[in-house]
């Protein structure tokens, strides 16, 4: 609203600038030969000066005085000879007028709608940072804490409260430094152990590492019926081959989960792939490929890393375009392409995911919002 | 001399001074004139002895070496051939490898290239020209992206 | 509030086209209203501009990510000066930096130019509307500053780190006045062919506005040339490069016309030759914009080129030099010819100057685009270096810089050669004196270091000579001679100055040239280096976090004879992540007018730091001397006569917006 009163005010000011000068009444019409002979004028009193101070010789100055006389001799018969221009006939001004002051609001309007966003206010970082977290962005949010926990780096609850939300997004790397600092600060609990074993996992491309191994097992020391890391710790036997065992770790946890606990679901799904693996013997399924295995690339050669990521990448696009009811894989194979330097890929990836979730969905909103989060202007 | 003799005297005099300017700067144009080869263009170049060059290409992998002082040797490459440059001094800052440089310099009696200046290109998005432009050409360029 | 800046730039672009056509053709058609509408068009049009940079300035400050510009080029940790200047540290901004100078100098027409002529000024303002409109449209169409995202990202991609320093606070806006400032001589040029009319007013109003536009383009030439200096970190100050000699051409051409306006106005002879001097001077401001902008040639100090962009500005560059040159060849015939004057005489003299100046710039012109040309023409990529400057440009400037003492004190008209010898006698005698003392008593100096260093010195006594003269120094008591000092004009002073500075840069660059020394060694904590008779020890290397970088700092400190340090150094291998991007801070010392500067490199395979350290003696001559003919230059502005111009135009009407005075 403030935009278009302003914008109107600037355009009756710019019209005025036009309108008012022609406008004006009265003529005048000068002669425009009298500016020589105020310049030859000064040139004589120039020149009086200059001798009178000695600069030059009295017969060079005699010289120069009768050069400008003739100037200014020369300059009065152009004036006497100039006639002024006839006025030209009185419509044509006026038209010229009347197309000057209409095109300055028409073409800047004419303009302005072309190529502006008049809807879209300014968003100042600071203010984006300071508004209600309720319409905050995640990214707006994270940005937040990280602000707050560069200023007071010692604030334990601060990270405490970012490392899960940087393991949700899948910053892994920063998920550990945030964990791992909480516990630093606010001292190790079986929560945060868990945290910081999960975002090593993650970190590693989903493979629990001796390290992360190390973090489940002093989640467990503090609180033996953690599911998180009893969890994982089941998945890491199933890493090395040993299935069974990891059944048996499932199975057990499973017993002892309590009747609310969100870990059901999952856990179930493992005890049944464990299931299906030991019957299907040695045949391990094929993994999808995720995020987490794009990074764990990080450890192999350069060679071996590139072919890996462009198979994966490659394989989740094919599925992507036979099943592409999948915000999640948009989501992924986005980021994918991102983190691979892939702009072009990236747009086109952004493009099709919001055609297939379709344009206005939650979840087409959503993959807008990580694209302009991953710095991947929205085409329309 | 009469009026008409004099002005063209200055006339002619002024003639002979461009004329003076305007051979001296042919005669600059083809002695320091350095022209720009890629690896692969030196084969087909007549070079003389001691003829400056501009030499341009990317880095080869793992070709940098330095000595324990100032000297610093490493390839230039375009994808086919590549070409051995000595070089004494502080590297720019974006020297790196696999990317675009261009370097100044002679062919030594050895056959490697000595380069008294070497220019990496200045900011992230910026390749020098030369060399954006040749690898185009051989297919080996690709956009840069952040 | 980003919306308003993005709309008063599109209002901005409709007023430039209103100024472009209606002051012009009431001009043409004798109506005096129509004419009247250019001042405050202009001014509007200024003030329009003006707010859209206010406000894409406040996004940078406010780190609006909202804006792709901001978002590509600014960084929420950076500095807050840097955050302002990176405004214009990028394509976008600095075109829209352009245009408000543009536009600026538009207004200054409009509220100065009160006693000009209504036609000449309608048409000045006019021809004003004309590049203004042709920029804007350019930003509008292919770089609009004021592009959105949405929604927009969290955080920015920074300013290349290279540009992350004062210099560019102080070097584009500087040099843009300059480049820009020469429209105006422009606007002057095609408004008096359009008019059919030049006279000797004519000269004495362009000849302000020549000034300012070369006493800003010295500075922002001068300001670049250090800034690269001590940024680059490789110790150089001229390099001959593209984006440098087209900001020096345009200098060059503006020497040129800043003198043979002089002729044109004291002795209304080389008329035409001006005009086209004020045409060819803002045609290499264009040229220069459209290489800087292109990209076309290789060269270390372009930052974000686009080639499609080139395009755009070739065609702009076109129509305007081939335009305005075009209707010089059509009504330069029709201008008379003016007074007549002797070889030798101060005429003379501007006009040796002109033709060294001229005959210079095309050197630099042929050097920069003979690449350009070969590879269209044959395929063959080459480069045209310093050894080709050196061998052509520098033949061209000993003779002249010989030649400049005798200049201001021939007379007008017809001069005398052999008596303004003798009263040089004494500079030549005291600069003789310095050839001398320089031969024989600095070490390592060759006859060709102490004739250049006499050369400087010939100068700076030359220009002296010329202001003692005038004073009457030996010939008159010296209260008189006092009292004829207070009174001389003060572009008299101007004069002096100017060629005083004129000698202090060549002092600089010849004693940089001939006496520098280098040394190049690896260095551990604890080595001690010599350099020029000074003993160096690397003190330690440390690290530093700054605001958005990290640095390696290696302090080293001066030695006394008696081994103890008195004096330290620091120079500093910077690292910015955002960018990914390393920069080298040099270390420098500046000790009298001779600076020791160090610049760090990489650590080598044992350790060791590869450090490469100059003595530069009178090097800061080479600026400051260019500040000292910039302050000529500002001096001579003020002069009062050519404040009064043509003074006695009475005021028909009291009222104070100046904008109606000469309607």
């Amino acid at each position: 609203m403030l935009f278009w009163f302003v914008a109107a005010l600037l355009t009756v000011g710019a019209s005025l600038a036009v309108l008012l000068p022609l406008a004006r009444r009265g003529d005048d019409e000068r002669a425009a030969e009298s500016n020589d002979l105020e310049v030859y004028r000064d040139q004589l009193a120039e020149l009086d000066r200059d001798a009178a101070r000695g600069l030059i010789q009295p017969a060079e100055a005699e010289q120069a005085r009768a050069e400008i006389a003739r100037r200014i001799l020369q300059a009065d018969g152009r004036i006497a000879e100039s006639t002024p221009k006839a006025p030209a006939g009185r419509m044509l001004p006026r038209i010229a007028a009347t197309v000057a002051i209409l095109a300055v609001p028409l073409v800047s309007w004419g303009i302005y709608a072309g190529i502006g966003s008049p809807g879209l206010p300014s968003q100042p970082l600071a203010e984006r940072l300071a508004k209600n977290p309720a319409d905050s962005t995640v990214d707006e949010l994270v940005a937040r804490a990280e602000a707050h926990l560069a200023a007071n780096p010692s604030d334990g609850r601060g990270w405490d409260v970012l490392a899960p939300i940087y393991l949700r997004l899948g910053r892994y790397g920063e998920a550990v430094n945030a964990y791992r600092n909480a516990i630093r600060l606010d001292g190790a609990s079986a929560l945060r152990e868990s945290g910081l074993g999960e975002a090593t996992a993650g970190a590693a491309g989903g493979l629990v590492t001796e390290e992360a191994r190390a973090a489940f097992a002093r989640a467990l020391e503090l609180e033996p019926e953690q599911p998180k890391a009893r969890y994982y710790l089941a998945t890491a036997l199933a890493q090395e081959g040993r299935t069974a065992e990891a059944k048996a770790a499932w199975q057990a946890m499973l017993a002892a989960l309590p009747p609310n606990s969100p870990w059901h679901a999952a856990t179930a799904q493992a005890i049944e792939q464990a299931n299906s693996e030991l019957a299907a013997a040695e045949t391990p399924p094929a993994p999808g490929p995720t995020s987490e295995q794009v990074e764990a690339a990080a450890d192999m050669s350069e060679e071996d890393r590139n072919a890996m990521i462009q198979t994966m990448v490659a394989g989740l696009d094919a599925r992507l375009r036979e099943n592409p009811q999948d915000p999640e894989g948009w989501a992924r194979l986005l980021r994918s392409y991102v983190m691979l330097g892939d702009k072009q890929a990236a747009s086109d990836a952004l493009a099709r995911g919001r055609q297939a979730l379709g344009e206005d969905s939650d979840a087409a909103r959503n993959l807008v919002a990580l694209a302009g989060s991953l710095g991947l202007p929205a085409t329309e | 001399m009469t009026r008409k003799q004099k002005r063209l005297s200055v006339i002619a005099g002024a003639m002979a001074f461009l004329g003076a300017a305007v051979a001296l700067t042919f005669y600059a144009l083809g002695q320091k004139a350095s022209y720009f080869y890629m690896p692969g263009d030196l084969q087909a170049a007549t070079l003389q002895p001691g003829q400056r060059i501009r030499l341009g290409g990317l880095v080869e992998e793992g070709t940098i070496v330095r000595d324990q002082g100032t000297e610093v040797e490493f390839s230039v490459t375009d994808g086919d051939s590549s070409v051995k440059v000595h070089y004494s001094g502080i590297l720019p800052d974006l020297f790196r490898e696999k990317q675009g440089v261009i370097t100044e310099g002679t062919f030594g009696p050895d056959g490697n290239f000595v380069a008294d200046s070497v220019l990496a290109k200045h900011d992230e998005n910026y390749m020098p020209k030369e060399v954006a432009d040749s690898l185009k050409e051989k297919g080996v360029w690709q956009e840069t992206t952040q | 509030m980003v919306e308003i800046g993005h709309f008063a730039l599109v209002l901005a672009f409709a007023l430039a086209l209103v100024q472009s056509v209606l002051p012009l053709a009431g001009a043409r058609s004798g109506n005096a209203r129509m004419m009247a509408t250019g001042g405050p068009v202009a001014i509007t049009g200024f003030v329009m501009v003006a707010l859209a940079f206010a406000v894409l300035t406040l996004s940078y400050a406010r780190s609006d990510f909202s804006v792709v510009n901001v978002w590509e080029n600014s960084h929420s940790l950076k500095p807050m000066l840097y955050k302002i200047t990176g405004t214009w540290g990028n394509h976008e901004g600095s075109m829209l930096l352009w245009v408000l100078i543009l536009t600026f100098f538009g207004a200054l027409v409009a509220l100065f130019g009160a006693n000009l002529p209504a036609t000449l000024r309608a048409g000045v303002i006019s021809v004003q509307g004309w590049i203004g409109a042709a920029f804007l449209l350019f930003i509008l169409a292919t770089s609009n500053p004021f592009t959105r995202l949405t929604p927009a990202p969290i955080e920015g991609r920074d300013l290349n780190p290279v540009l992350q320093d004062i210099g560019l606070a102080i070097h584009p806006p500087l040099l843009y006045l300059g480049y820009v400032g020469f429209s105006v001589c422009f606007s002057f040029a095609v408004a008096a062919l359009i008019d059919g009319r030049i006279d000797a007013a004519w000269a004495r109003w362009v000849r302000p506005w020549t000034l300012a536009a070369w006493s800003f383009l010295t500075g922002g030439i001068a300001m670049g040339s250090y800034w690269a200096y001590y940024e680059l970190g490789w110790g150089g100050f001229w390099f001959w490069d593209p984006v440098e000699n087209a900001s020096f051409m345009p200098w060059l051409a503006g020497t040129a016309l800043l003198h043979s306006a002089i002729v044109m106005e004291k002795r209304s002879a080389l008329k035409i030759w001006t005009l086209l001097l004020a045409i060819l001077t803002f045609s290499l401001s264009l040229l220069g914009t459209f290489l800087v902008r292109s990209g076309v040639l290789t060269s270390v100090h372009a930052f974000a080129t686009d080639p499609s962009r080139g395009i755009f500005i070739l065609c702009i560059l076109t129509i305007f030099i081939g335009g305005s040159l075009a209707l010089f060849a059509l009504r330069a015939p029709t201008l008379t010819a003016g007074g007549i004057f002797h070889p030798v005489s101060r005429e003379g003299a501007l006009v040796l100057n002109n033709l060294f100046l001229t005959t210079a710039t095309a050197t630099v012109l042929i050097g920069t685009l003979y690449p350009l040309v070969v590879e269209a023409l044959s395929g063959d990529k080459i480069s045209v270096g310093a050894p080709f400057f050196n061998l052509t440009f520098g033949p061209l400037m000993v003779p002249l810089l010989a030649l400049v003492p005798f200049g201001p004190l021939l007379a007008w008209k017809r001069g005398d050669l052999l008596a303004v010898g003798q009263r040089l006698m004494a500079a030549f005698a005291g600069a003789l004196l310095v050839v001398l003392v320089t031969a024989l008593f600095v070490d390592g100096a060759s006859v060709l270091a102490a004739l250049g260093v006499g050369l400087a010195a010939w100068l700076v006594f030359g220009a002296l000579t010329d202001l003692a003269l005038k004073a009457g120094v030996g010939s008159v008591p010296v209260g008189t001679m006092l009292r004829r000092l207070a009174g001389l004009p003060l572009s008299v002073f101007g004069t002096t100055l100017a060629h005083l500075g004129l000698g202090l840069t060549t002092l600089g660059v010849v004693g940089v040239l001939s006496f520098e020394s280098e040394n190049i060694l690896s260095m551990r904590p604890g080595d001690t280096a010599e350099i020029a008779g000074r003993a160096l020890r690397f003190e330690s290397i440390d690290p530093v976090k700054g605001p958005n970088y990290t640095e390696d700092r290696a302090t080293f400190a001066l030695l006394d004879e008696a081994g103890q340090p008195y004096a330290s150094v620091v120079s500093a291998k910077r690292f910015y992540p955002v960018r990914q991007m390393p920069t080298t801070e040099a270390g420098i010392r500046t000790m009298g007018f001779s600076q020791l500067y160090i610049s760090i490199g990489d650590q080598t395979a044992d350790g060791a730091l590869v450090v490469r350290i100059w003595w530069k003696p009178m090097v800061t001559l080479i600026w400051l001397g260019a500040l000292v003919m910039m302050g000529g230059g500002a001096v001579s502005l003020f002069d009062r006569r050519l404040r009064v111009g043509a003074p006695a135009r009475r005021r028909k009407a009291a009222s104070g917006r100046p904008g109606e005075a000469a309607a």
